[in-house]
Order: C-alpha cells, then sequence, then structure tokens
C-alpha cells in the first residue's frame, strides 16, 4: 500500500504542477487584452500578396531583421515617411535589411498609383479586409515594427518617423 | 504532536502514526486523552490522516502542507480579500475599445487609481498570483479530500461492533442502566424499534453487542462537493486554453460579410433595422428624443471552407445558420454568440449606376456599374470609352495642393477618367466625376471638367441606380465553452452540498454485560433528534428516560 500511495501522491503533485504551471503561465505570457504588441513578443504571422500577386509570409524572413510598416495613402505622414523608407531600405539593403510595407486594404488602383509616384523598392503587400492590421493591433498610422533577426518586436512606433529615427532604430536593429 | 510510539491497542489492532481512537474497538490511544472524562472527539471516526508520518520527506511535507484545513482556509480567506481589491475600480477587461488604460485610471481615480494601475490591480482575476492562488486552493481541495476520504471510508466499512467502555461512555450522548432478562432478547427488541426508524443493525455473535447505523452515505456529500469544486475550478483555468473563451466585437454595415476574427466564421447584415417610439408613447419628460423601440439585426452566419487564408482568392464561404438578431435574442451556433450590440445609422454608399449623356447628341448609355472600392477599369459605353484613372474615397487637396483621400471610408468619392471618344483628343481627355451631389458642387466639378463638361456628362437617374448601407450594426460576439462545465461542477457541488446538510449520518453503538447496558451514540449534527429518536426506541423496550438525560456533555448541537 505504502508505494502505491507514494504514486498517487507523486501523479497529483505532478499533474498540480503542469496544470497549476499551464495556467500561471499563460497569465505571465498572454498579450494584453487590447491585443497591443510589447517589446520582446513575437509578431502575428501573416501571408499577403504584393501588387504583382507575389505572396510573402513573415516567416519568409526568418534570422533577418525586418521592418514592418502600416501606412495607407489617406494618412499624411505615412506618405511622407515612404520615400524615407525607401533611402534607408537602399543603405541599409546590403546588410540584410527588410522592409515590409502593408497597405490599411486600400483598392487596387489607389494603391498601383501611389507606389508608381514614389517609385519604392521594397516589398508593398496587400492587406485584406484589415485582417492584419487587426491582428498586430493597430490604432493608428502609421505604425511601424521594428523586428529583430531573432523573430522578436524590437519596438513598435506609433506615428510618423523623421529619417534619423528611422536611422537609429535600424542601427540597433542590426545590432551595430 | 505525532507521536511514533506503541500505536497498538490493547484489543490487539495495530494502528497506523496518528490514530487517535483504536480503528478496532474506539478506545482512546493517546494517553492524556484515556485520562480525561471528556466526549471525544469524533472527527474522521478518530482515524489517522494519510498523510501522516514519522519520517516525513520533501514531497511528505509539500503533501501535509496541502493536505492541512487550516491551510485551505487561509488560502480561501486571502482570496477573498484579493478578490475584494479587484472591485475597488473596473477591471481592464471590461473596458471596450481603451487602448491606453493607464490614462484612465490616473484621469479617472487620480493617484490612488494610478497606483491601482501600477500594482497591477487593474487585471486582478489574470494575475499570475490570483490564479497562483486559486490553483493552490485547488491543490488544498484535491489533497485534503483524499487524505481524509480514504481512511474514513476504510474506517467506516470495516466497523467493529464490540465497542471498548472508554468509547461508548465517553460519547456526547450515553445511556447506561440495568437490563432485566436475556440480554439477546432484549437487543433483538431494541434493534427491531430502530429498524423501523431506518437504522441498519448489526449484531456479533454473542447477540450481546449491537451497532445501529442509518445514512451513511451523508458523510460523502463533503467529498462530491469538493469533486464539483474542482470541476469548477479546472473549468475557470480552462478559459486561459485557446479558443475557450471570447469576447469580441464586429462591425457589419449592411450587406456586407465581416470575418469575426479568430474564428473561421464570417457574417453577414441583411439588413439592420431600427424602430423609435412616436411622441404619443412616450411620457412628456422624453417627448422629441429618439427612443429605440426594437431593433434587429437580419443576420446570416457563413463558415469558410477553402481559400481561408490565401491572400490571392477570396474565401469561400458556406451558409450555416441564419437569425434575427434582437436584444436577447442571440444567434447561436455551436458555442458561438452573437448578440445585438450597437448601432449606427450613418449611410455608406457601396456603388452607383450612372450613365454616360452625349450633350451634343442627347444620346445616353448605359447604366453601368460604379462601385466605389476595385471598379473596373475600363467602362465602354457606346462610342465611348472610360478608363478609370485614379480614384479617391474622400476627396481632398492636401498641404501642396495634390488630390488625396482622407480616409478609407466612402464619404465623398471621386473618380478620375480618362474618356476617349468621338470628337475627343484621340489620347483621351481628363473627367472628374463626384457621385454625390453635395461634393459636385463643393469640389465645382463643371469648372474642374472645363469644356469637357460640355460634351459629355455622367449622372445617375433615380435612387434606384444608388446602392447604399443604410446602417451599420455592431454585435458582441462571445463564446464560452467552460460554461457547461461550470455548470456540471456546479451541479455536483450542490448535490454534494445537500447530502451533506440534510441528512446526518447516525450511530449507536450498545453492549451488556452481566445485565449492564453501555449504549454510546453519534451523529455528526443533530444530536437531538438523534437523543429523540434513541429515547423513543428505548421506551418501547420498557426503560423510560427523558431525550435530554442522554446528554452526555459536549458541543451537541
Amino acid at each position: 500500500m505504502g508505494k502505491s500511495r507514494r504514486k498517487i501522491q507523486i501523479v497529483i503533485l505532478i499533474a498540480v504542477f503542469i496544470i497549476g504551471g499551464y495556467a500561471i503561465g499563460t497569465t505571465l505570457f498572454a498579450q494584453n487584452d487590447n491585443g497591443q504588441l510589447r517589446p520582446g513578443d513575437k509578431p502575428p504571422a501573416f501571408a499577403l500578396a504584393d501588387l504583382d500577386g507575389n505572396v510573402f509570409q513573415l516567416s519568409d524572413f526568418e534570422g533577418k531583421p525586418v521592418i514592418v510598416n502600416f501606412w495607407g495613402s489617406f494618412c499624411e505622414p505615412c506618405v511622407r515617411e515612404m520615400p524615407e523608407f525607401q533611402r534607408q531600405y537602399l543603405k541599409w539593403q546590403e546588410k540584410g535589411l527588410t522592409v515590409l510595407a502593408i497597405n490599411l486594404s486600400e483598392d487596387t488602383l489607389t494603391v498601383q498609383n501611389f507606389v508608381k509616384r514614389f517609385q519604392l523598392d521594397y516589398h508593398i503587400l496587400r492587406d485584406i479586409g484589415r485582417k492584419t492590421e487587426r491582428s498586430y493591433g493597430l490604432r493608428s498610422y502609421p505604425t511601424t515594427f521594428f523586428i529583430r533577426s531573432d523573430g522578436r518586436l524590437m519596438e513598435a512606433v506609433v506615428g510618423g518617423m523623421s529619417e534619423e529615427d528611422i536611422d537609429k532604430r535600424v542601427e540597433r536593429l542590426l545590432e551595430l | 504532536m505525532l507521536v511514533p510510539e506503541n500505536t497498538k491497542c490493547e484489543c490487539g489492532h495495530q494502528n497506523a502514526v496518528g490514530t487517535v481512537l483504536c480503528e478496532s474497538c474506539g478506545k482512546p490511544l493517546l494517553e492524556e486523552l484515556q485520562k480525561a472524562d471528556t466526549p471525544l472527539e469524533m472527527r474522521y471516526d478518530g482515524v489517522a490522516r494519510r498523510s501522516q508520518k514519522t519520517n516525513p520527506s520533501i514531497i511528505d511535507r509539500v503533501w501535509n502542507f496541502f493536505s492541512s484545513v487550516k491551510i485551505a482556509i487561509y488560502l480561501i480567506i486571502i482570496t477573498f480579500l484579493t478578490a475584494m481589491l479587484g472591485t475597488i475600480y473596473p477591471q481592464e477587461n471590461s473596458f471596450i475599445n481603451n487602448s491606453e488604460p493607464w490614462l484612465y485610471y490616473e484621469q479617472t481615480h487620480g493617484l490612488p487609481g494610478k497606483i491601482y494601475y501600477a500594482l497591477g490591480l487593474s487585471r486582478t482575476y489574470e494575475s499570475w498570483w490570483f490564479i497562483g492562488l486559486l490553483v493552490m486552493i485547488g491543490t488544498s481541495l484535491v489533497i485534503c479530500s483524499l487524505d481524509r476520504v480514504l481512511p474514513l471510508y476504510r474506517a467506516l466499512s470495516k466497523q467493529q461492533i464490540r465497542k471498548h467502555h472508554q468509547f461508548l461512555h465517553r460519547q456526547k450522548t450515553v445511556y447506561r442502566g440495568e437490563v432485566e432478562g436475556n440480554a439477546g432478547e432484549w437487543v433483538d427488541q431494541f434493534a427491531a424499534q430502530l429498524k423501523r426508524k431506518g437504522y441498519t443493525i448489526h449484531t456479533d455473535e454473542s447477540g450481546a453487542a449491537m451497532l445501529a447505523e442509518k445514512n451513511r452515505f451523508s458523510r460523502w456529500g463533503p467529498y462530491i462537493n469538493h469533486i464539483g469544486l474542482i470541476l469548477f475550478l479546472l473549468a475557470i483555468l480552462a478559459r486561459s486554453i485557446p479558443g475557450w473563451q471570447m469576447d469580441t466585437y464586429v462591425t457589419v454595415p449592411d450587406g456586407d460579410t465581416v470575418e469575426i476574427q479568430g474564428t473561421n466564421y464570417y457574417v453577414k447584415s441583411e439588413k439592420f433595422t431600427v424602430d423609435f417610439y412616436n411622441d404619443e408613447e412616450l411620457p412628456d419628460s422624453l417627448k422629441g428624443k429618439p427612443r429605440p423601440k426594437n431593433f434587429e439585426t437580419k443576420a446570416v452566419l457563413y463558415q469558410c471552407v477553402q481559400d481561408c487564408s490565401d491572400p490571392l482568392k477570396s474565401p469561400q464561404l458556406e451558409e450555416v445558420t441564419r437569425h434575427d438578431i434582437g436584444v436577447n435574442s442571440p444567434l447561436q451556433y455551436k458555442g458561438l454568440k452573437l448578440f445585438q450590440f450597437d448601432f449606427n445609422l450613418t449611410p455608406r454608399l457601396n456603388a452607383v449606376h450612372p450613365v454616360l449623356v452625349d450633350k451634343t447628341t442627347g444620346d445616353v448609355y448605359g447604366p453601368f456599374d460604379l462601385p466605389m472600392k476595385d471598379s473596373a477599369l475600363v467602362h465602354k459605353l457606346g462610342p465611348f470609352t472610360l478608363e478609370l484613372y485614379a480614384n479617391y474615397m474622400e476627396f481632398a487637396l492636401d498641404s501642396e495642393g495634390k488630390p488625396t483621400t482622407l480616409s478609407r471610408e466612402p464619404n465623398a468619392p471621386a473618380f478620375v477618367f480618362t474618356v476617349k471618344g468621338p470628337g475627343l483628343k484621340p489620347e483621351g481627355e481628363p473627367y472628374m466625376y463626384f457621385p454625390m451631389q453635395k461634393d459636385k458642387v463643393r469640389f465645382s466639378q463643371d469648372s474642374i471638367n472645363r469644356a469637357l463638361a460640355d460634351r459629355i456628362e455622367i449622372r445617375v437617374d433615380g435612387m434606384e441606380n444608388v446602392d447604399f448601407s443604410e446602417a451599420t450594426t455592431f454585435l458582441n460576439v462571445r463564446m464560452d465553452k467552460a460554461l457547461s462545465f461550470l455548470w456540471v461542477g456546479g451541479i455536483i457541488s450542490m448535490i454534494g452540498l445537500v447530502m451533506g446538510t440534510y441528512w446526518q449520518h447516525r450511530r449507536i453503538w450498545l453492549r451488556i454485560d452481566e445485565g449492564k447496558l453501555s449504549l454510546g451514540a453519534h451523529s455528526n449534527k443533530n444530536f437531538f433528534g438523534l437523543r429523540a429518536e434513541i429515547a423513543a426506541a428505548l421506551k418501547k423496550t420498557g426503560i423510560e428516560v427523558e431525550p435530554k438525560r442522554l446528554d452526555n456533555g459536549g458541543n451537541n448541537a
């Protein structure tokens, strides 16, 4: 009887450890209810197409630093940022920097006209039905996510940035 | 307090460490208890708790910690007190659209609010320490119950009939007297009386000792109650499993199909309607104010069956159910519930079906379909071709004077076409078209289009050629898979509670030695009823005794 009793004790304590550990663990690592990403979080995955119909996933760029920028033609600070991102992209491209600019679910013609106007070399992806935007918990535009090469968020910047702001963060992102 | 010494009783029974009353004859084992003459503590029938051991290891120590009822009570008190803290200010998860809760607490409640937020009390019930307390209570429930129910079960299923005199005389209900004649016959007579009251009778081979017992099942009540509580707690903890609990909101304009985030479902609102009370129906104080009488969303729920996350294809949907959602009448499907939450009566323009008029000939071409979003890029209308060059959802001029859009909602839509046709330049001429009359005037469409405005006109004939959403409905999406488990746990817990509350486990032991009757009885509550039952049975056998004379003191309500 003594042996089976010890077994029951160990089984119960292990069960408590697993269930309790899971319950407490999820509270510790849970994202906020309002869906805002925090530094160190793993940003939600997405699979989005560019204007030519090529599909890109965030996981395609694993091991590389990525800037994910949400923009719309209706948002003036976003529009002002685009040429800055273009220059920054050209500057850091060789070091492996990827820029993914996700349009905020506008229609094809609008995005096409916009890209034609600015001559952008980095990936312009198109969100559909505000799905990706929602999964990233976006509240205002532009919002830019700087993702480290380990796939974790370094910083989320809400609002327009000067070129210097972007440059400083890219340097940190590339760990220079 | 654990006494490792002799646990062998004089009756020859070997008891486990920590036993208070011999498991067999019931004689008190502890010396100081033997000397006293106060009524015995009958809790768990005096058997040892399972975990009581002489040489506790680390596992035993953890086990003993959770096995203590004292600890369990402390845990429950701490949980209650901390749960109260969570009710001081609103919890963060009760806000629907607040991305900056820290500002809310500071601005609404001042410094205390700031401290409240900083301490993490704005998320009390999701905090690691609160969940930790629940886990500890759960552990304590399991271990406390297990440690007591198994020894108790064993003790009650192999009860010795002939008990030690000390055991009998130190019960809280006792009778001592003389019995004339044959002891066995008297016992049979007394047993027959108790049988009529629902007791089960056990006599030993001599016939001069007896145990009468009833409602033993009520002893399992607390443990059944605990099983229910454990299930309840597990169900609460299970809510953190992804997909078990959801509480979100969707915005659905009339005619649109919107994805319910985090699920495979899409919801379409075919039409939202709201009725208002008219003034005759309202009291004077409310006259002239819009008071909704009834609102309803004709909703259709779809499930995505293919191409659900392919960005190049649109998802293939299959209707699963439809329902007219009203107040207190949600759409329900497999645990998913859609409640009417709010509405907005601002119309939204979806598409127009305009015609092209050749002003020189008076010919009318069309109508053609012009949705506000993702319109076809080329429209052929008789001899004319309209090539869509640009479109704007909310037309405006930016700080540099260039055309731009202020939002992605069709609040002031504008289209720029390159028109080709008879009498026009071969490379085409630009024509700007504002579907809404107010914008035509505001941005003076005719002067923008200059000469072309005299050649052609794009216009909409009648409201039947305008497609718009009259209203937008807001639905609350809820899912709680834990709810049914909460119910089951609650019901089991209630069954246990009733079992333990409305019945009492009553036992009467007696032995007759040379004409001397020793009777002791025990109940876990309602000793008054027990004494009355014994006195009535004794009376039938010729022994007149006042029920309250059976009271042997002790705390016996």
